[in-house]
């Protein structure tokens, strides 16, 4: 029957009833119909251009590409007959004429296959060199359907040179059929639009316009181009020869507060590779460069521990997995509570957390639990958490007409975040963003407000008063700002990264809740930790208990312990992470996926439980090997405060082991009763008491208690100093922000060093040029507080004036910014 | 009976292309006079009437074409003028734009009040840069006498127009092709449906003519269609100019009416084959059109139907003159050159088909070739036609299958002797006088 909505065809001379407006593949594919594409994918929009979907269509004068043409009321459609097969032979002759088609039509390739499954045997067996896209081949899969062994023209081999030179993915273009997946992807689905076709006829070269690099024409790394290509391409680096995956297990992204949706694929009990999820509420589809490139490469690094192993005579002795727990035990049943503390980290799962924390509170009878969070967020911390109780869904992005972004690139962290405001703007809302730096944003905001790095907050308090309606002058930017704003209809506020590390952070939180609180917005932090929510509704923190309660308060006290049977300590300590800079040596530290930031040892002796070990600082006396995010089962809390599952997708190498796991078996060794789960679903059940949420995974979010405060001390000076005069630069030191368990990812995964330069004076060209320092020249950098060296990196993101360091290691800077001198060290 | 000159009604040595001359030659008599007294339904029925069909190319009757919009669309229609001009061997707009731009400007103020357009574009291949500058003058000159943007002069209606320079590709000549160009985006045809008449140019209806169909609509709503097709043939109605070049005595651009006979316009109007040679074959619409032989050429009449029955077609008006002693297969060299260089690469067939025809007949130019190499050629271009997205695959395919069939001996020769009877060489005649 059709109807309005409906159209009747037949399609090889069966009758179907399809809805309208569906193109002819469309239609034959609801209907199990094969028919070849190349060009065509599900995402984008259609193409026609490989030719290879031709069908006869009666009464038209030629053949129609199915991928292109609507299905119309009574078509009569056929889509094998011979002279359509002789027809697509011959374009994919036409095709493999250009292709390196030896490959294809190899004389090996039964025997390809035969091998494909061990890893690059294939190559090794056969002597194949062409194409490291093996089984995953979409032109292979076409050509043998159509049974193409020979073929007619001479090949013509393009002879471009293969482009290898930029991180995570190689691109060979002589093995391209410009399908123009890849460009529609950057251009429709990312809005990035990097890539388009260069050139024409078959001079066509896919790349991004004017001979500029991807790193020059703005590429995120984000690898979407690469998921879509049909043929080799473009390859995964690190993938490369990798063969098909044996299975997909989604899981959740753990590098940063946004935490997307991943498909991890395996192969050999190995997490290979991590393509997006289509999810609905986070990242629809997307990944950033960190969730879509380093992931296996974080994982799979040679370094990972797979053994416990203690030091003695400062050599490292390995270990067995048992000898190590009971050594554990035995330190810390001798340690008192006052001398003990943990460190946890905000990459760990609910379930780590919480165990943790029920381990410090129960087993050692003390709160000294606490996290990097404190160290990264400096006073500010208080003040951001205020932000993030108004936080709402990502998706919000998709509701607003002004989004005002404070702080924020997300040109590699957070790229999933950038689609979603770039697709804003295309449907008509408008962005200001507010940045001392050229920014990912800076290009697509109406308005892009560039205070100094020492005028923020003046810049912010200056907007927050417009909108509070006080007289006072203003520039034409921020008064354009707050108009904006005042007529926007659906206001939204993103706080990115860049002004956490400042002094004067608390004032700047503060300004902007009070410009959300004004223009009735709600606001979207996008915590660099995955799990800073859980942290601090697990209580991982000495004021906090699990539920986010003080745990001060002794009726709080009292009701955890009813629900563990066992009493809680008194809260008498005023113990906290930032006491390991000044505070008395500890007897017994625990360090759970941290590495403190100091180089004297910070207790009698240290247990060092994390998938890598240490870099820097005084050995520890115990390393127990943990497992990464993609081996555990459990959740995670996203900045939006959804709680997110986590599986485990690979087994831990060698003897690691979830976090609580390892902590429940030292608990029971130390004779302690309440450790003795099976799986994480008990510990979940337990964290359901406290809170609601966790009965049920609907990842529905979780709100941050509103009382929620953390007690810090006022010890970082919020007065920024003046600069003066010409010999200064304004320095700014931020934390890096991409790290794992306090591991830098860059260290890892090591294409992510060339995106962003960590542990680097980063200076504009011409102020370099006034110093005299080129890329890569050693500098001493002074003030009255500080002293330290660096390579110098150019990056003309900078204003004249100001530079800054990332570094990989929090290490105190005060004020921060505040001028430097900068000279050239001689070598 | 003498040809009239309905476009190129001035004196070719005269300062035409000023609006005091047109305004002298009557010019925008038919906006101010005609059109405060009829509805837009009138005037695109009149030039429904006169039967007038596309000079781009393609044939189509351009009353037709722009019926084809949508009735019931919120959206804004837009006018666009093909000057891109690319065809090989055409260069006939050309004399329009340079000499005679008001009538162009005053045919699509017409054009735009038919279909309701407010917003048209005159697009002019990159290369025609005197010519840009003639337009861009005649459309300001126009806007400061008021007859176009708000309110024209002598009608209720408003009018823009914005010139815009191509960047040198032929395939932007199709419509598809040059409306992505005009949006700012590669030179790429695209996928029809949808058509332009529903989806065009910033995906809305969008009407797109050639110079010369677009300069005739003055002097039809004058003096009416049906005086227009009077002119002419039955199916071919009207006067097309008619660019002709190669090895003619008399190389240029003349208007003629439909139905002429063509070896009255060859030897009569434009002096004869150059040299006093003999006539070896005629491409008589522009490089795209199929080669014909001179006893093709004895009976045809210059018009749509009797050049299609020849098994050719009238397509831009282009005729190319090729005297004996030439090489058709360097000829053909020539011509699969330009295609497989401006193909744009979008599709298979066209993007890999028109480089091995090149190659190909390269090689036999070179008195390399097979005798299998023919057949292929041919086996190509039955791959290639039809196959493509837009007819720029087709368009190379003609010229070679017409080229093989009526010149097969000279093809066998070349691949017989291993080498090119001509020597090789692209001729060119001088005429001694
Ligand atoms: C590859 C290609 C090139 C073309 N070049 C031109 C051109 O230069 N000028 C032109 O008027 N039409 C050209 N056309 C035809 C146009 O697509 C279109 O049919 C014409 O502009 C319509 O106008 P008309 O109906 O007035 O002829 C070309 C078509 C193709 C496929
Ligand atoms: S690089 Fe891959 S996706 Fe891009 S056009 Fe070439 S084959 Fe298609
Ligand atoms: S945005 Fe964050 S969660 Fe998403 S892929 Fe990147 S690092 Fe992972
Ligand atoms: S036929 Fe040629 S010019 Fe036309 S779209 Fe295809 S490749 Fe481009
Ligand atoms: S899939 Fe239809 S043309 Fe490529």
């Amino acid at each position: 029957m059709t109807s309005n909505n409906t159209v009747s065809i037949r399609i090889d001379n069966h009758p179907f009833t399809v809805e309208k407006g569906l193109t002819i593949l469309k239609a034959a594919e609801q209907n199990n119909i094969y028919i070849p594409t190349l060009c065509a994918h599900k995402e984008l929009t259609p193409y026609g251009g490989c030719r290879m979907c031709l069908v006869e269509v009666e009464g038209a004068r030629r053949f129609l590409t199915a991928c292109t043409t609507p299905v119309e009321d009574g078509m009569v459609i056929r889509t094998h007959t011979d002279q359509i097969q002789k027809e697509r032979r011959e374009i994919m002759e036409l095709i493999l004429s250009e292709h390196t088609s030896s490959c294809l039509i190899c004389e090996e390739s039964e025997l390809c296959r035969q091998y494909m499954p061990t890893i690059r045997k294939a190559g090794v067996t056969t002597g194949c060199r062409y194409c490291p896209n093996d089984d995953k081949c979409e032109l292979e899969k076409v050509v043998s359907w159509l049974e193409i062994k020979d073929i007619n023209h001479p090949v013509y081999y393009r002879g471009l040179s293969v482009e290898k030179y930029d991180p995570f993915y190689d691109r060979d273009y002589n093995l391209c059929i410009y399908c123009g997946r890849c460009v529609r992807v950057c251009q429709e689905v990312r809005l990035a639009n990097v890539l388009a076709f260069t050139q024409r006829g078959r001079s066509t070269v896919i790349g991004p316009a004017f001979g500029r690099s991807h790193l020059e024409s703005g590429c995120e790394f984000c690898g979407a181009c690469v998921s879509v290509c049909p043929t080799g391409a473009l390859a995964e680096k690190s993938n490369k020869w990798n063969g098909v995956a044996e299975a997909e297990i989604q899981t959740t992204c753990a590098l940063c507060g946004v935490g997307c949706q991943l498909q991890v694929l395996i192969r050999n009990d190995k997490a290979v590779a991590t393509i997006p999820v289509d999810d609905e509420f986070v990242n629809h589809g997307q990944l950033c460069v960190k969730g879509r490139f380093c992931v296996n490469e974080l994982v799979n690094h040679h370094q990972r521990i797979t053994k416990a192993s203690k030091y003695q005579d400062g050599n490292r002795l390995q270990i067995p997995i048992e000898d190590a727990i009971a050594i554990a035990a035995e330190q810390l049943k001798n340690c008192p509570p006052e001398d003990f503390a943990m460190v946890i980290s905000p990459n760990c799962s609910n379930e780590d957390l919480f165990i943790a924390q029920k381990f410090v509170r129960t087993v050692m009878n003390s709160h000294h639990i606490d996290s990097s969070a404190r160290l990264f967020y400096g006073n500010g911390f208080n003040d951001y958490l205020d932000l993030m109780k108004r936080t709402t869904a990502l998706s919000e992005i998709g509701q607003s007409d002004v989004i005002l972004c404070l702080g924020l690139d997300m040109r590699f962290g957070r790229s999933v975040v950038g689609v979603q405001i770039r697709k804003a703007i295309a449907r008509g809302a408008k962005i200001i963003t507010i940045h001392p730096n050229d920014h990912s944003l800076a290009l697509n905001a109406e308005l892009w407000i560039r205070p100094h790095t020492t005028e923020i907050l003046d810049s912010i308090s200056q907007l927050s008063n417009a909108l509070l309606e006080k007289h006072e002058p203003i520039t034409s930017r921020l008064a354009q700002a707050a108009d904006l704003l005042n007529a926007a209809k659906n206001p939204l506020i993103l706080m990115g990264g860049e002004f956490l590390p400042y002094s004067n952070s608390a004032e700047i939180m503060q300004q902007t809740l009070r410009i959300a609180e004004t223009i009735g917005s709600a606001i979207v932090p996008l915590p660099a930790q995955n799990n800073l929510h859980g942290s601090l509704l697990m209580g991982a923190y000495p004021e906090l208990l699990p539920g986010g309660i003080f745990s001060d308060e002794p009726d709080n006290r009292k009701k955890i312990s009813d629900i563990w049977g066992m009493t809680i300590q008194d809260f008498t300590t005023d113990w906290n992470l930032n006491k390991i800079f000044t505070g008395k040596k500890l007897k017994v530290v625990y360090l759970v996926g941290e590495l403190p930031p100091i180089d004297e040892p910070i207790g009698d002796f240290v247990i060092y439980q994390n998938i890598y070990p240490p870099e820097h600082g005084a050995p520890p006396n115990l390393i127990l090997p943990a497992a990464a995010f993609t081996e555990i089962d459990g959740t995670f809390i996203n900045g939006a405060g959804r709680v997110q599952r986590v599986q485990r997708t690979a087994p831990p190498p060698g003897d690691a082991q979830p976090d609580w796991q390892l902590l429940c078996q030292i608990a029971r060794k130390m004779g302690a009763t309440g450790f003795d789960y099976k799986n994480h679903q008990q510990i979940q059940q337990e964290i359901a008491r406290f809170i609601e949420r966790f009965k049920k995974f609907d990842r529905k979010p979780v709100v941050l208690p509103k009382h929620i405060k953390l007690q810090l001390e006022p010890e970082r000076s919020s007065q920024l100093s003046e600069t003066d005069g010409q010999s200064f630069f304004v320095l700014t030191i931020f934390n890096s922000e991409h790290q794992y368990r306090g591991i830098p990812i860059a260290d890892k995964a090591e294409g992510f060093k060339k995106l962003i330069a960590e542990d680097s004076l980063l200076i504009n060209g011409s102020d370099a040029r006034k110093i005299g320092v080129v890329d890569g020249d050693q500098v001493l950098v002074s003030s009255d507080l500080f002293e330290k060296s660096f390579p110098v990196r150019l990056s003309d993101n900078l204003q004249s004036g100001s530079v800054q360091i990332i570094q990989q290691r929090f290490q105190p800077f005060n004020p921060n910014p505040h001028p430097v001198k900068i000279r050239r060290k001689d070598v | 009976m003498a040809n009239q000159n309905i476009l190129l009604n001035f004196d070719r040595n005269g300062a035409n292309h000023t609006l005091e001359n047109y305004l002298k030659r009557k010019g925008y008599s038919t906006l101010s006079e005609k059109i405060p007294n009829m509805k837009p339904e009138q005037v695109l029925d009149e030039v429904k009437k006169s039967g007038i069909r596309g000079r781009g190319g393609a044939g189509f009757p351009a009353g037709i074409k722009w019926s084809f919009l949508p009735k019931d669309s919120d959206k804004p229609v837009y006018l666009i003028c093909n000057g891109d001009e690319g065809e090989p061997g055409t260069f006939k707009d050309r004399v329009i734009l340079e000499e005679n731009p008001h009538m162009l400007i005053e045919g699509m103020i017409l054009a735009a009040y038919a279909i309701n357009a407010k917003h048209c574009y005159i697009y002019i291949r990159g290369e025609y840069g005197f010519a840009l500058q003639r337009v861009q003058q005649a459309v300001d000159e126009a806007y400061r006498a008021g007859y176009l943007g708000k309110k024209l002069t002598g009608a209720n209606y408003s009018c823009d127009i914005t010139v815009h320079k191509g960047a040198g590709a032929y395939v932007v000549g199709d419509e598809t092709g040059l409306m992505n160009s005009i949006e700012g985006k590669k030179g790429q045809t695209r996928n029809k449906p949808p058509f332009p008449a529903v989806e065009g140019l910033y995906q809305c209806p969008t009407i797109i003519n050639n110079v010369e169909t677009l300069a005739s609509v003055p002097w039809i709503i004058d003096h009416g269609g049906a005086a227009y097709h009077s002119i002419g043939t039955e199916k071919s109605s009207g006067t097309k100019l008619l660019s002709i070049s190669g090895h003619v005595r008399k190389p240029g651009v003349y208007e003629v009416d439909l139905g002429y006979p063509f070896m009255d316009f060859l030897n009569k109007d434009c002096g004869g084959v150059i040299g006093n040679r003999k006539l070896k074959a005629v491409i008589p619409g522009g490089s795209s059109t199929p080669v014909l032989r001179p006893e093709d050429c004895e009976k045809i009449t210059i018009d749509y139907e009797s050049i299609a029955e020849a098994g050719s077609s009238l397509g831009s008006g282009a005729i190319l003159i090729i005297a004996e002693g030439s090489c058709m297969v360097k000829t053909l060299e020539v011509l699969t050159h330009f295609y497989h260089h401006e193909s744009c690469g979008q599709c298979t067939p066209c993007r890999e088909g028109t480089g091995w025809l090149h190659k190909i007949v390269k090689r036999i130019e070179a008195g390399q070739g097979k005798m299998e190499d023919l057949d292929l050629l041919t086996s190509i271009t039955k791959h290639i036609a039809f196959h493509t997205i837009c007819p720029l695959g087709d368009a190379a395919c003609g010229p070679v299958d017409s080229f093989v069939k009526k010149f097969k001996d000279e093809f066998i020769e070349h691949i017989k002797t291993g080498g090119c009877p001509f020597g090789g060489k692209f001729v060119r005649f001088q005429e001694r006088v």
